[in-house]
């Protein structure tokens, strides 16, 4: 694939509460410098996310925009994205050239995921919080989105999730596909999420990014019917944090 | 009715539709009861302005001639600032898709809904009469769907709303379907539906764009 000028387009989904536009601040925060950061938010209400963001401070409040879903966050990110793209291209024409646009799906479920006609990446958020047992449970956000975050490893001690284990679930519901256990206060863990968004953004650059749809919630299907779960496309972070090079996995399917 | 009109009525078309209450929803916070009511109010009003646009355009099309009269006749009548961007910006989400999946005429930028849908039909072969129901039917379903989400209602009651308003909508129909400059597109505005529109542009809690 050719080159790219084009922004990235990094979506962040999962169910609400799991920290998604905490995640994107801290993006905001820790990459500002060095990237171009855009945010476009999904609300429920109006624009309660995108003010948040605005008010922590982390960007120009004219980076961050908002759409307003009538009460479709899901259909906003997969079915019907003109909204979106509508809000990504005006965003992008208003403050670009940039080099990274985030979108946070205001989705209420684990099933939601963006089309990648929208986003060229995402990232599925859930968290301790949500209970030990969500990552082994799965659905197409956790198994198959291009990077697994399980939140809040912080709080794993005072809602009894063991993370380590957690972490295993995920790491085994996806196939090697990385997973980042993470807590905005733990340093380790948002240095291996930075240096992820980094490479997606080399990868984006370099035309080697390929959208992967992660699917609806449907059975489980295979790599090598859809052509796009191949180590090639999925395996250029090599996590320390989950323990498990993605060649383990290169040839599963 | 053709199969493409049916396509540009149906909801799932990929338009950003589920964005829109059809100005309902500030309506209902302002004490609005009689959906029903509403819907006829809108086919009576603004919708009427919307179809007979769509139609004009239609009718310039098929004579080659420009359309910047029908965006002044469209503008002129629609008197909310809100409403004209809410069109707008609906029409280009259309012309976004039509354009993948049409050759539409070289079409100005930033043309409002009804505009880019005559632009539509005039590719696809869609008849006036039917393009004028299209806009009428999306608008009665939009308002009644997005009821479904702001009251507590059974959906068999919502699409008898739609049922019950269908004679109007044949009316409408017949009367804009033959209508071919721009100065017969009738200029029935809404001032009370104007308003609710204004102030919902600038309202910070709302669950739909318009
Ligand atoms: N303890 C802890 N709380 C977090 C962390 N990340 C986010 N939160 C909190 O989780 C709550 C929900 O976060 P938010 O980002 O709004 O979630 P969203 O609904 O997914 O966007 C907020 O109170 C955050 O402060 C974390 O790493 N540790
Ligand atoms: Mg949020």
């Amino acid at each position: 694939m050719p080159e790219t000028t084009r922004e990235l387009r990094l979506g962040i989904c999962g169910p609400v509460g799991t920290g998604k536009s905490s995640l994107i601040m801290l993006l905001c925060a820790r990459l500002g410098d060095e990237l171009e950061i855009g945010v476009v938010t999904n609300d429920i209400y109006t624009d309660e996310d995108a003010r948040m963001i605005r008010a922590a401070g982390v960007l120009d409040p004219s980076r961050i925009v908002a759409v307003e879903t009538g009460a479709c966050p899901h259909t906003a990110i997969r079915d019907d994205i003109t909204a979106n793209l509508l809000a990504v291209e005006d965003l992008v024409a208003a403050r670009g050239p940039l080099d990274v646009v985030l979108v946070e799906s205001g989705g209420d479920n684990l099933t939601a995921t963006f089309s990648p006609a929208l986003v060229d990446a995402q990232i599925f958020v859930i968290d301790v919080a949500g209970g030990g047992d969500v990552a082994r449970k799965g659905g197409p956000g956790i198994e198959r989105a291009d990077l697994l975050v399980v939140n809040k490893t912080d709080l794993a001690p005072y809602v009894g999730v063991d993370v380590d284990e957690m972490r295993a679930d995920a790491v085994a519901a996806r196939d090697g596909r990385p997973v980042v256990a993470l807590s905005r206060h733990d340093p380790h863990s948002v240095a291996v999420l930075l240096e992820w968004v980094r490479s997606q953004v080399a990868r984006h650059r370099s035309g080697r990014l390929v959208p992967v749809d992660p699917g609806p919630m449907a059975p489980h299907f295979h790599a090598v019917e859809n052509g796009h779960f191949h180590a090639g496309e999925n395996g250029h972070f090599h996590a320390g944090e989950n323990g498990h090079s993605h060649d383990d996995h290169a040839h599963a399917h | 009715m053709t199969a493409v009109a049916l396509l540009l009525a149906d909801a799932r078309l990929p338009v950003a539709g589920h964005t829109q209450s059809g100005g309902l929803e500030p309506a209902l916070a302002a004490g609005l009861d009689d959906v029903p009511a509403y819907l006829a109010l809108r086919l009576a009003t603004v919708t009427r302005t919307e179809s007979a646009t769509a139609v004009v355009t239609l009718a310039h099309l098929r004579r080659g001639e420009g359309l910047d009269a029908v965006y002044d006749a469209w503008a002129a009548r629609t008197v909310s600032a809100a409403m004209r961007d809410t069109s707008r910006e609906l029409g280009r989400g259309l012309l976004r898709l039509a354009t993948t999946l049409w050759d539409l005429p070289p079409l100005l930028t930033g043309l409002p809904r009804p505009m880019v849908l005559g632009a539509v039909a005039h590719a696809t072969g869609v008849p006036s009469a039917d393009l004028a129901e299209v806009i009428g039917y999306d608008d009665l379903q939009t308002v009644a769907s997005a009821a479904l989400k702001l009251r507590p209602l059974d959906p068999a009651v919502a699409t008898s709303w739609v049922v019950a308003a269908l004679p109007q909508l044949a009316t409408l129909v017949a009367e804009v379907a033959h209508l071919d400059a721009p100065t017969d597109i009738p200029a029935t505005s809404s001032p009370w539906i104007e308003q609710l529109a204004e102030d919902h542009a600038v309202t910070t809690r709302r669950l739909f764009r318009a």
